[in-house]
Formats: structure tokens, C-alpha cells, sequence
């Protein structure tokens, strides 16, 4: 696998790394799954003959501004709340099932695609009970078939050139309810799978390019928002067939060799541009680990995801091993595929940015993760919140790949990790347009990114799995929800701080009206957080829930005050009466009422460098922008404004950074008296019931004083 | 004397294998070993960092110092902060940055150069 890895790493006997931890099921076959690019059929290798690299060039172009387009349709169609907002992807695949040109949007959506495409292609073309045919149209939202969630919900269609398969289409997103016990699909208290609403393998749900009524009606039978669900479902056939569209015309151009040829053309030269960058990195083995604190039982419990990378060459292995162990008591179980998939977003949009994204990239890269695992768990659990496990890979890769770049000619990818300490807020109800609806809002969009190395990191960004979304158009979005807006704002000491800060969260605040509705939530990063900070910068905070319930906000309102309600100005002064109550984010469905409070925003990034290396000028910006309190300036960045001017006291900064850096150098203590006094401390017990052993889960009696030395 | 820069605060002087502060040239050791070995390290409360926020003893947007602490690497002759980790109290440190030496002296034209090697896992 490469010396370094030979020489270091050493996987446990009785795990399982290469593939997901379960076997062939109906509608799944993990060996499809784990697959890499398939190989060159003879018409790809007759098409790539023909071809100049400038017309390889113009070909990616092309494909991109259809897979662009299509994502644009899509949008505009749909009236699914994530859909709208970007949580999406539109592709087109090889014949063979490989994504070649790959939307903005999500892009591990359709790192997934591949494996039901695949299935299809292997099990069911052949079967005389099903076939393939010009015109079919197929759905799937099966996690173990190859997807994320039951709530991410895909369609395909094959393209054929005079009776020939020549590529696939897709198109699909986060659809919200799946008919799971909690409306708006995510169950936080799922323990099976099965408590999760309908899993669909690739199943054909319509042909000649007409969806089957009595298909449809059993899919938007299955959930509560009917309506919503057929509508989207309409939308993305209609997408799929502007994607098969602009294809087809494309091959009336240039003819059918030099398009199938020049798709698997941009695959292979994705695999080269990404071999060559690799090349230009230093050699060595990183490592970084992540914790969450998962609802275990009824009480949160620490979980470990450690991530290594080994670099060698012109390819990577990533390495997740050491993982807490399946605890099956939520659904915070990913899977192999998941956390390779997931990887995407980090890789194609940060670490091999300028590169065309498609499956070409991440083939010079191994994924080894350990299973079972909560990594990569099996298949009778539930799934629902596995991106919460395969987002630590990602946010530790992310650590791991600035510190690789930061010695590259690459270095302007250096970045702490975009905030993913989710705390999403889903709703259920009649929204004001009359009709049943039930997801979460487009402000789930906003989060935090991360500190850079040459500046801050941007505030209400965008979406962790697609840094390209939106938060949709804020009054449209308003008239779609069941309850109110009442803010959406930026929060003071919401961010991690550092010689460039992280970007805060979008915060919003809602209630709702005489109708009510009801509110659920999941996440994690309750008490700890997921969003480190790079090079000395520190993480972004933990985000809880917060609900007030039984305000008197609207007896204020009609009093005519003047009420402030930033959930910091809310927490810190209680100015509103009510039952202030901050608890985890994985909370079952509750019914709310007018003046019912619900607060929450999706984490501030980490930041970069030291604290005291920020620009006075930029902490009094901060300040002013209300996104630190005075006390951050103090003791944190050791600034010292006037009160009276509000100017910043340079000497009186001075010496206080001075004073800060001399008890750095009294209270800091050289490595081996250090690791004497903390090699004897531990988390309580409580805690630790599903962590596996302590510290190494696998490795009982571990003491060396740094993780993962397994040789 | 050959300094490559390796984070934003951290070089390696690459013929005698040091890792050295990029901000004021103290050295920290061994290249070839954990450059935290040659840090100052200070445990602290993330309520020190993260002020909490709220009425909750349990959440409020800090962590929580039973589950986790800040571990802070400082350079001991100028005091900049390296890096921090945050950890479960006792657990052990992260061995961030192991570089394969010799491909990065063979790369920068430093003697001696035990081979070439091969490429990664295809
Ligand atoms: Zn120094």
C-alpha cells in the first residue's frame, strides 16, 4: 500500500476497512459499492481516439454548463424547502455508472449515485422481470444501497443513442419526510432502521418517460407532505430529461464516439491532474481526531473518530481506525460509503479545488475504515444522522489537508474546517400557502466557516455537504414554513477566535401562529464541538438547543415594546418571561403555540492562528459588529479599548498581550511533567459506556502518550 | 542552513533534521519525533476561552470541562501558541505531523538521499 503505511500502520485482525460492514441484501450489493471507476468499454476507447485535449476541454465545459443548468431547473421546480436551497445534486454518469460532471450543490449525493447505478446495470438490465429501456425512470433513498439517509431521496434515467446506453442522468435531494415516526424524516430516538420511514433500492417508477400513477401514489402515501412530494418528484423528472436533453443534442454534434470517449476522457484526466497534485505534497502521515457526544440511552455519551492520513507519492490512504465501537442506541451510524462520499466535499471543494469534481478525483485515494464501527456500521441499525460520524472524518481530513497544503504551492486552500455542529430545527405543519409541509429551513444553509490563512472566515456562509448554497429568497421561504421568522441575526461569541476568526452562524429565531405547529430537532456538538481551529486558532463553539417556552412576547408586542430578541441578549438578560430551556439537540417532536420560542443556528467556524497575533483593529471590528463582547477583546485577544473613545489604548494592549504571553511561558510546562499530570486524569465513567476502551477503544492498557502508535 | 516552512509556525532546518519556531528560531527537537516534545503545554478550562451563555449549567455554548479540555502548545522562548488541541481530559496527544524526511530532503537537494520511492497506492 506504500512504505510509509507498511511500515506504520497496522489494522486490527477480525475488523473490517475496505468495504461496508454488512453484506448483499435486496437491493444492495457492497461489492458494487466500494468499487472504484469501472473499466474502459470499447466504445469509450474508440471515442477517446478521436479526441484532442482541446476538445477534452471544451467537452468538461459543456457538461458542466448542463449539469448547471439542470441544477438551476431543478431549483426553480422544486417546492421542497432543502431543494430550493441547494441541497441537491445533478450529474451524468458513464454508461458503466461513473459520475463524470457533477453540479454544484452536494456533491456526495452523487458520489453515492453510482452504486445504484451500478446495481441496476449488473442485476436488473438482464432480468426479464425488469429490464432497462429508453424512457424508464427510476427512485431511490435506501442508505444501504448506496445512499446517505432515508430522507435524501434520487432519481435516475439511462440515456440511450439509437437503442445504445450511452450515459445516466440523476438528479435528487434532501426531501425531508420519509414517513419515519418523526415528521420531517430525521428521527433522533430511531434505533433500527425501521423507524426511519420507507427505504427504496433503485426501483423503476415509471416508463416512456411517464411516471406510474400507482407507484406515485404509494410513495406520496408514505409521507405527510403528499403534495410537496409529488411536486418534487415531477420536478426532477423534468430535470432528469433537460439533463438527457442537452446530452443527446450534444451527441448530434459531435457524434456518439467522441462524447461517450470524452466522458471517460475527463474521468481519467480528473485521476491525472489529481495524481499530479499530489506529487507537488511532502510525504508523511498526519493525523487528527474528532469527538461527539452522542444521545446514548438517554444520556450523552463521548464517542472517538480518529482520522490518519498517509501520504506517499501520487496517492493518499485515509485511515479510520481506532473508532468507538456500534453502541446501536441512535442513529449515529454511518457507513463505509458514507464517510468515502462525504469526503468529496472537502476534497473537490478545498483540497483538489480547480480541479473538474468528479469520481476521477478521489480515485487516487484508499479509504480504510474501520467497521463495525459507528464509522461503518451495519445494516439493521439506524442511519439517519450518519452524517454527524462521517462529518468528523471530513472536518479532521480537513485539519489533516491544511497542514499538508500549508508547505504546497497550494497553501491558499489552508482553512479551519466549515462549521458542522448541527443543531437543525425541523418542522411539521400548514404553511400559509394552505398545504401540509414538513423539513428545515433554507437558513440551515448559514453556517460558520472557518478561519483562513490570510483572513477571516465568512459569516451565515453556506451549507457544510455544499459550500455553494443558498439560503433561498427570504419572504418566498417565509410563506412556505409553518411558523414565523421572527430574526435571523448574527450572535455575539458565536465563532472561534484566532489571528483570523471563524465566520458566525446565521441564528434564527421563530414562534409560531394560531395554527401552531410542531418542532423537532437533531444534532450533536452539545457540549463539545466539531469545528477546530488550525495552527494555534481555537474551535468553534459547542451549539445546544434552545427553546423558551410560554413567553410573553406577544403580550409585548402588543403593548407596543420594543423587544430584543438575540438568543444572546435572550440567555444573558431573560427579559422575555418564560421557561428557558437549554438541553441537546436530539430532541422528539413537540407541539409548539404561539409565543413558543426556538432558537438555532448551525455553529461558528474555527479559527486560524494565534490570538494575539489579530490586528488590534480587527478586534475592535469585531466590537463594533457585535460579534465579540468586550470581555473577548480583554482577555482573550488582550486588546484594551478606551471606554470613553472607543478606540483602541495601544500601549495599555501592549502590555496586557505582553502579560498574557509571560503567563503562557509560567503556566506552560515542558512535555514529561506535563504528561505526568495528564496521563493520570479521565472523563467520568458515565460517559465513557460506549466509547470502547479508554483512551484507545480497540487497544485496552494503551499508554503511550500520543494515540494511534499501533506497532 | 536550509529552513522549510511547515505550518505558520513551524519550520525544519533540514540538514541537522530540527524542528524550529517560525516566529523567533527556538528549536524544538528532533524532526523526526513530535515537535509537541519540544512545546510548552498548559491545560485549560474552555470556560477560560469559551465564556458560557445562559442559565444552564449543562449547555451553554461552551464545553463542558468533565468531556473535554484545551491543550495549549506554546513555544517556550517566544510564547506564540502553536497550536491547541481539544481533548478528553488524559487522553493522548495527537502526533500531528510525522513527514517523511528523507523524500523532503531529496526534494530540497539535502544530502544524504537513501532512495527514491515508489508511488502511493493506485
Ligand atoms: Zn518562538
Amino acid at each position: 500500500m506504500g512504505q510509509l503505511f507498511d511500515a506504520h500502520a497496522r489494522l486490527f485482525d477480525g475488523l473490517i476497512y475496505e468495504i461496508d460492514a454488512y453484506g448483499r441484501r435486496p437491493g444492495c450489493d457492497p461489492e458494487l459499492i466500494s468499487r472504484g471507476l469501472e473499466p474502459i468499454t470499447d466504445l469509450e476507447r474508440r471515442g477517446m481516439a478521436q479526441l484532442s485535449e482541446v476538445d477534452t476541454e471544451l467537452l468538461t465545459h459543456k457538461l458542466t454548463a448542463i449539469v448547471e443548468e439542470a441544477r438551476d431547473v431543478y431549483m426553480a421546480l422544486s417546492i421542497t424547502e432543502s431543494v430550493i436551497t441547494g441541497d441537491m445534486n445533478c450529474a451524468l454518469f458513464t454508461a458503466s455508472g461513473d459520475p463524470v460532471a457533477v453540479a454544484t450543490g452536494i456533491y456526495f449525493h452523487t458520489m453515492l449515485n453510482n452504486a445504484q447505478i451500478k446495481y441496476a446495470t449488473k442485476y436488473y438490465r438482464n432480468d426479464p422481470t425488469v429490464g432497462l429501456a429508453d424512457g424508464d425512470i427510476y427512485f431511490f433513498n435506501d442508505e444501504l444501497g448506496g445512499g446517505v439517509h432515508a430522507f435524501d431521496m434520487f432519481t435516475a434515467m439511462p440515456v440511450f443513442w439509437k437503442g445504445e446506453l450511452v450515459a445516466w442522468a440523476t438528479c435528487g435531494g434532501h426531501q425531508g419526510d420519509s414517513g419515519s415516526p418523526t415528521p420531517g424524516g430525521f428521527n433522533a430516538k430511531a434505533r433500527t432502521r425501521y423507524e426511519e420511514g420507507i427505504h427504496v433500492p433503485m426501483m423503476r417508477i415509471g416508463e416512456r418517460f411517464r411516471l406510474r400513477q400507482d407507484i406515485l401514489d404509494f410513495l406520496a402515501g408514505s409521507v405527510r407532505n403528499p403534495f410537496v412530494f409529488a411536486a418534487d418528484l415531477k420536478s426532477r423528472v423534468a430535470t432528469l430529461d433537460v439533463l438527457r436533453k442537452r446530452l443527446l443534442r450534444e451527441i448530434e454534434r459531435r457524434g456518439v464516439e467522441p462524447v461517450v470517449g470524452g466522458m471517460r476522457r475527463i474521468l481519467i484526466k480528473s485521476e491525472e491532474a489529481a495524481r499530479a497534485r499530489l506529487r507537488e505534497l511532502t510525504d508523511g502521515i498526519f493525523r487528527a481526531v474528532m469527538f461527539n457526544d452522542d444521545e446514548l440511552g438517554g444520556q450523552l455519551g463521548l464517542t472517538r473518530i480518529p482520522v490518519t492520513l498517509f501520504k506517499e507519492g501520487d496517492g493518499m490512504t485515509v485511515l479510520v481506525q481506532g473508532v468507538s465501537p456500534e453502541n446501536g442506541l441512535g442513529p449515529m451510524h454511518s457507513t463505509w460509503h458514507l464517510v468515502r462520499a462525504s469526503t468529496a466535499v472537502y476534497m473537490f471543494s478545498y483540497f483538489f479545488r480547480g480541479l473538474a469534481p468528479n469520481a476521477g478525483l478521489l480515485q487516487p485515494i484508499r479509504y480504510l475504515v474501520e467497521g463495525p464501527s459507528i464509522a461503518n456500521s451495519r445494516d439493521e441499525l439506524a442511519h439517519g444522522m450518519g452524517t454527524s460520524i462521517s462529518a468528523c472524518v471530513v472536518n479532521g481530513l480537513h485539519v489533516l489537508g491544511s497542514k499538508l497544503l500549508f508547505s504546497s504551492p497550494h497553501r491558499e486552500a489552508v482553512q479551519a474546517p466549515h462549521s458542522r455542529n448541527i443543531m437543525l430545527m425541523i418542522f411539521a405543519g400548514e404553511n400559509r400557502l394552505g398545504y401540509a409541509t414538513a423539513n428545515f429551513t433554507g437558513s440551515a444553509n448559514a453556517s460558520g466557516q472557518g478561519g483562513r490563512f490570510d483572513s477571516d472566515g465568512e459569516s451565515a456562509v453556506g451549507f457544510y455537504w455544499g459550500p455553494f448554497t443558498d439560503a433561498g429568497e427570504t419572504e418566498d421561504t417565509d410563506a412556505r414554513l409553518p411558523h414565523f421568522v421572527l430574526a435571523r441575526r448574527l450572535e455575539k461569541n458565536y465563532h472561534g477566535f484566532g489571528r483570523y476568526r471563524g465566520g458566525s452562524p446565521l441564528v434564527e429565531i421563530s414562534t409560531c401562529g394560531h395554527l401552531g405547529c410542531f418542532m423537532s430537532s437533531w444534532g450533536s456538538a452539545d457540549k463539545i464541538s466539531h469545528n477546530p481551529g488550525l495552527m494555534g486558532g481555537y474551535y468553534g463553539p459547542p451549539n445546544p438547543r434552545v427553546v423558551i417556552k410560554n413567553t410573553d412576547l406577544f403580550e409585548r408586542i402588543e403593548r407596543g415594546e420594543e423587544v430584543d430578541i438575540s438568543q444572546y441578549e435572550l440567555l444573558t438578560r431573560r427579559k422575555l418571561k418564560g421557561e428557558y430551556r437549554l438541553e441537546a439537540s436530539g430532541q422528539a417532536t413537540q407541539a409548539f403555540k404561539p409565543g413558543d420560542l426556538m432558537c438555532f443556528g448551525l455553529g461558528g467556524g474555527g479559527g486560524y492562528g494565534d490570538v494575539l497575533e489579530r490586528e488590534p483593529e480587527r478586534v475592535l471590528g469585531d466590537l463594533r459588529e457585535n460579534l465579540i463582547t468586550a470581555e473577548v477583546a480583554l482577555k482573550i485577544y488582550g486588546v484594551v479599548v478606551d471606554p470613553a473613545t472607543g478606540l483602541i489604548d495601544s500601549a495599555a494592549s501592549t502590555r496586557r498581550r505582553a502579560a498574557i504571553r509571560r503567563e503562557r511561558l509560567r503556566k506552560g510546562k515542558p512535555f514529561a511533567a506535563f504528561m505526568r499530570a495528564w496521563q493520570r486524569k479521565k472523563p467520568p465513567e458515565a460517559i465513557l459506556k460506549y466509547y470502547g476502551a479508554w483512551p484507545e477503544p480497540r487497544t485496552p492498557g494503551y499508554d503511550k502518550p500520543f494515540w494511534g502508535l499501533y506497532r | 542552513m536550509k529552513l522549510i516552512r511547515i505550518t505558520e509556525y513551524l519550520d525544519i532546518e533540514l540538514e541537522r533534521e530540527r524542528w524550529r519556531c517560525n516566529r523567533c528560531g527556538a528549536d524544538f527537537g528532533p524532526a523526526r519525533e513530535p515537535w509537541k516534545k519540544g512545546a510548552l503545554i498548559r491545560e485549560r478550562d474552555p470556560r477560560e476561552i469559551h465564556f458560557p451563555i445562559g442559565p444552564s449549567k449543562e449547555f451553554n455554548f461552551s464545553f463542558d470541562p468533565k468531556w473535554m479540555r484545551i491543550v495549549e502548545f506554546y513555544c517556550p522562548k517566544c510564547a506564540v501558541m502553536i497550536d491547541n488541541e481539544y481533548l478528553p481530559p488524559g487522553h493522548p496527544l495527537t502526533w500531528d505531523i510525522q513527514l517523511d524526511l528523507d523524500q523532503l530532503k531529496a526534494k530540497h537537494g539535502v544530502t544524504p538521499v537513501r532512495k527514491r520511492r515508489e508511488s502511493g497506492p493506485k
